[in-house]
């Protein structure tokens, strides 16, 4: 097994590389013809010695039989010889030699090596007396054939008698003396011929003879053709009886070459053939497997394909025998569709999962596929799922046989319908309820045709005209608008359409609304055309329509444009409403808000309502005008007005107030001011109600109302009280102090009088009497200045003159000269000399007296006193200030009482804490203000306002 | 019955005689101090702090005296009473018969009565023998 898989592969292999193997046979087959070629050569070649050598051979042959026939010849020659050396019969011996020898040309004798005999003498007669020995080049050989005792055959070379030829000497001894030599010539040509080398076939080779040269040792060559022949193969003999070799030697060995060379070409040309053979027919099945293999791959991959597509298809794919109707293949969707795993699926068949209703129909479908009358076949059917569950599915069948075969198996591809078949049934059943909704609706309905309406516009070109035009043009033409009525097609009417116009029957509406509108065309329609040529698809008109009974109704229409018809206008939807009563209650309620309205803005106040959080006014009455003098509109608009407007003082606190109280939804009353439009400042008082909505707050809702008046009334009342509550205490501290002294002075004489009574001695009845004198003139001082006190305040008679400052303070400096001296007193005045006031002169002269004297009795005791008037301005109002540099006043401990009556700080004697309160009674009287302003150790400044 | 050491403390100088002579027609008290304002009374009150001795048993005080008054005397005397080993006591002596001050007087624990002037000797012998 292993092995024969081995073998395959290796074959295989092969056969995949058809120009290897081609090469390869190739090689071999060269190979083989090469080995053959060369055997053929070697054949050839060895045929070639053989003949050769055969030649040769025979060549060898008749040489040596010609030179044994010439021993032969020398050795009877020599017989003849007799004892005393002299050759017996030479000529007849010699001659029936030669003429038995053919190849002799000549027999000798020589004697002692001197040819002296010779047959045929003719023609060898210059070789008589040759001495072998002198000549030198015979000598050798001569020489030669004597040492070895045979014979000799030298040569070849130049015969003496001419020509050239061997001689072959055989050495005749005598008594073992050496008597001479017996020669026999022969002509190489005679030699050569009776070897035959001549009949030899030139072409083939040649020979050659050679003899070493005795003198030169040469290889000398005789025979034509002396080249070189060493490199040609030849093959040589040896004739050692005359140190001769024969060589015969190959010619023309390239014919040895075609011999060879052609069937190697031939055979080579075969081999290369037989490989590229061998190549083209190993081709073609390497072709073949590679077109296999390229088929393979790609049915491989059409294989794959079709394997994803049947499995990753979305449709459900299954293979079916068409008898059995079993699933043969079946693919992953196919499965999830019916719910059943592949196993499953593959032990079933298509009837078994086929819903009852349809399965007839499916199996006559079959029926008709297998007997060809279809080629295929679709179908919507229902299959039943394993959950029991029905789904619907399209079903497209193919057979998988060709035409006029027999069935065999077919392909189903199903298809998910049930979402579309669900589709569907929405769809059948939105219609109905669209059926039911526009027959039934409560609303009148009616579906009409506005196309001819529209195409009739467009001929007037009204279409996208300027509405204003437009109107107008339908204005002045009332039979264009009648046309165009008339070009309305109504479709249909529903049922609540009948009901409320109820014509005699449906179809009478229909054809025309003459009995609604009674020839009249309603004056909503020229909008509603005007509108159609705007392109409006929406439209909402009032209209007046009659009923049933024969009533005026006020209809609210509304005419849309069904989608998708916009431009044709060929099915639009127009609704009519009886909004009769709805009208009249819509009237009702303007009435009333108008009545409403009115009555708000008749209170007297300003009714408002605003946002709780972002405190910006939803409504403001008029009144706001009469009273702040804004318009509601400005109000409206600006969100924070109310906040803007509030009178600077009052801002924050108003703000947060309303917020507290909102936030804790209580409904407040509070007073602040506003600042009117012409900057005056409004008293409002604000009465704010929470409205609550689901327990939280809405809106704020209240009224302001204006109490300036009031405000100022109770401001007036305030300050007159505060005035007399003044007076009051001033009354009753002046009263208080009054009574005080009064009583101080008169329970001292009382007392007195008790002393006097109790008295022991006259002298201390007048230490009494003295002392009553005493508080006797301190009575009347009081009593004087009660007196004054008292007059200030009734302001009895009272003048005022206008009177020059500076006159004044110079008379208050004339009256203090004593004291300005005494105490080195420097008093500044810095006062315009045009100053006057408005003032009463005593008042003003006592007013000074008594500050500058102030001045001097508090002067600081360090220092020289300095007095500075001044004349200011402050606030609007004039300032007399007087300032020192004296002891200054601890206002923080005597505030309260520097004004005060009797009330003295200081240890000062001259004190009687009057002088101060005179004058600021004074000043208040003439409606001014006097105030102080002191540091202790530094000074005291007083400031008087004067009006 | 030791006598009492008394102090008069009014701005009135006649009033001040006149009290002096009375208080000598009683013969109730041993020493009379006379002062002229508030502030001169505290001063010797502080001065007294360490001679309780020197301390009066009882103060006749008027209230309205300049730089410092009866009542303001009567602050100042709460501040130093913890320094003070003696009972005080005080009585007003004023020519002012207004209720707010009679009511004043009251507030203050030291103020055992009210009198007004004029004062006789009847009244400074039932104070001396108050006890």
């Amino acid at each position: 097994m292993v092995l024969e898989k081995k073998w395959s592969k290796f074959i295989s292999w092969f056969l995949s590389k058809p120009k290897t193997t081609g090469l390869f046979v190739f090689i071999c087959l060269s190979f083989v013809i090469g080995y053959i070629v060369y055997q053929q050569y070697r054949i050839i070649k060895e045929d070639e010695r053989r003949e050769m050598h055969n030649t040769l051979q025979n060549v060898h042959q008749n040489i040596e039989q010609s030179l044994k026939n010439c021993y032969t010849t020398t050795l009877t020659l020599a017989l003849t010889i007799n004892d005393k050396g002299i050759p017996e019969n030479f000529d007849y011996i010699g001659k029936q030699l030669v003429d038995t020898n053919s190849n002799i040309s000549a027999v000798e004798l020589v004697p002692k090596g001197v040819i002296k005999y010779i047959y045929p003498l003719e023609g060898n007669e210059a070789a008589m007396n040759l001495n072998l020995f002198a000549t030198s080049y015979l000598k050798k050989e001569a020489l030669k054939s004597i040492a070895t005792k045979k014979m000799y055959f030298a040569g070849p070379f130049e015969l003496k008698q001419g020509g050239i030829g061997i001689v072959g000497r055989f050495p005749v001894f005598q008594n073992n003396k050496f008597w001479g030599f017996s020669a026999v010539v022969i002509r190489l040509e005679s030699l050569l011929k009776s070897s035959g080398i001549n009949n030899i076939n030139d072409s083939k080779y040649y020979f050659q003879l050679s003899k070493k040269n005795p003198i030169n040792s040469k290889e000398v060559f005789y025979l034509p053709n002396k080249s070189d022949f060493s490199k040609k193969y030849n093959i040589s003999v040896t004739i050692p009886d005359g140190d001769w070799k024969l060589y015969l030697i190959s010619k023309h060995r390239n014919y040895l070459y075609y011999q060879i060379l052609i069937p190697a070409i031939l055979g080579f040309i075969l081999a290369a053939f037989f490989g590229f053979v061998i190549n083209s027919l190993l081709k073609k099945p390497k072709e073949l497997q590679l077109l296999v293999h390229s088929q393979a791959t790609k049915l491989l991959n059409s294989e794959l394909k079709y394997k994803s597509i049947f499995d990753q298809a979305a449709v459900g794919i299954a293979y079916i025998d068409s008898y059995s109707g079993s699933f043969l293949e079946i693919n992953k969707q196919y499965c999830n569709l019916l719910g059943y795993n592949e196993q499953e699926m593959k032990e079933r068949n298509f009837q078994s999962v086929t819903h009852f209703d349809d399965l007839e129909e499916d199996l006559m479908n079959l029926e008709k596929l297998k007997l060809g009358e279809i080629r295929e076949y679709s179908m919507e059917k229902r299959y039943l799922t394993k959950k029991n569950t029905i789904i619907w599915t399209k079903l497209t069948v193919s057979p998988l046989w060709d035409i006029n075969e027999k069935p065999t198996t077919h392909i189903a591809i199903v298809e998910d319908i049930s979402l579309r078949k669900e589709a569907e049934e929405l769809i059948k059943k939105s219609e109905i309820r669209y059926k039911n909704l526009f027959d039934d609706s409560p609303l009148a309905l009616w579906e009409e045709d506005y196309s001819a309406v529209k195409k009739y516009l467009l001929e007037l070109n009204l279409i996208n005209e300027n509405p204003e035009i437009a109107t107008s043009f339908l204005e002045k033409h009332p039979e264009i608008v009648q046309k165009c009525f008339s070009l309305v097609n109504i479709i249909n009417v529903n049922n609540q359409c009948l009901i409320q116009f109820a014509p005699k029957t449906k179809s009478q509406l229909l054809r025309n609304t003459d009995f609604i509108f009674e020839k009249e065309i309603p004056s909503y329609f020229i909008k509603h055309l005007v509108a159609i040529c705007q392109g409006n698809n929406h439209l909402n008109i009032d209209a007046q329509m009659k009923n049933a009974e024969g009533e005026i109704r006020e209809i609210h229409l509304v005419y849309s444009v069904v989608k998708g018809y916009e431009d044709t206008l060929e099915k639009v939807i127009i609704s009519t409403e009886d909004v009769t009563e709805r009208k009249s209650a819509e009237k009702n309620i303007i009435n009333t808000q108008h009545r409403l309205e009115a009555l708000i803005n008749t209170i007297d106040g300003i009714v408002w309502e605003c946002n709780p959080t972002t405190l910006s006014f939803t409504f403001i009455s008029k009144k706001m005008e009469e009273i702040l003098g804004y318009t509601s509109a400005e109000w409206l608009e600006n969100p924070n007005f109310w906040a803007d407007h509030i009178y600077q003082d009052d801002r924050e606190w108003t703000i947060n107030y309303c917020a507290l109280k909102t936030n804790q939804n209580l409904n407040h009353d509070f007073e602040y001011r506003m600042i009117a439009k012409n900057g005056s400042i409004v008293w409002l008082r604000d009465i704010v109600n929470v409205v609550m909505e689901n327990g939280k707050a809405v809106s704020l809702r209240g009224i302001m109302i204006d109490i300036t008046k009031t405000k100022e009334a109770e401001k007036e009342l305030n300050d007159s009280f505060n005035l007399v509550t003044e007076q009051n205490k001033r009354l009753l501290n002046f009263s208080y102090i009054v009574s005080h002294n009064l009583r101080s002075h008169t329970s001292n004489i009382s007392s007195i009088m008790d002393l006097i009574e109790l008295s022991e001695s006259e002298q201390e009845r007048d230490e009494m009497i003295q002392l009553l004198k005493s508080i006797s003139n301190s009575l009347n001082e009081t009593m004087l200045h009660l007196n004054d006190v008292i007059n200030i305040r009734t302001n009895i008679g009272l003048v005022s003159e206008p009177l020059n400052l500076n006159e004044y303070i110079d008379t208050a400096q004339n009256v203090l000269t004593e004291q300005i001296t005494l105490n080195d007193v420097s008093i500044t005045t810095d006062i315009p000399k045009t100053v006057m006031v408005n003032y009463n002169p005593a008042y003003l002269e006592s007013i000074l007296y008594n500050i500058i004297s102030n001045s001097i009795r508090y002067r600081h005791p360090d220092r020289k006193p300095a007095i500075a008037i001044k004349w200011l301005i402050e606030n609007d109002l004039n300032v007399l200030q007087i300032s020192d540099n004296g002891v200054g006043i601890d206002l923080i401990k005597n505030a309260d009482k520097i004004f005060g009556m009797y009330k003295t700080f200081s240890n000062n004697s001259d004190a009687k804490g009057i002088g101060l309160f005179i004058t600021k009674n004074q000043i208040d009287a003439m409606g001014g203000n006097i105030t102080v302003e002191s540091e202790p150790n530094i000074g005291t400044t007083f400031k008087i306002y004067i009006q | 019955m030791r006598k009492k050491t008394i102090w008069v403390v009014d701005d009135d100088t006649i009033y001040q005689i006149i009290v002096n002579k009375i208080i000598q027609k009683s013969e109730m008290f041993s020493t009379i101090s006379s002062f002229k304002n508030g502030k001169d009374a505290i001063n010797a009150v502080s001065n007294s702090l360490n001679n309780i001795e020197s301390f009066p048993d009882i103060i006749l005080l008027d209230i309205n005296m300049p730089i410092m008054d009866g009542w303001e005397f009567m602050e100042e005397l709460q501040v130093l009473k913890p320094s003070i080993n003696k009972q005080i006591i005080v009585y007003i002596v004023s020519s002012s018969i207004a209720v707010e001050d009679k009511n004043k007087a009251k507030s203050y624990p030291d103020i055992l009565g009210y009198l007004s002037k004029p004062v006789n000797i009847n009244d400074l012998i039932l104070i001396a023998s108050n006890d």
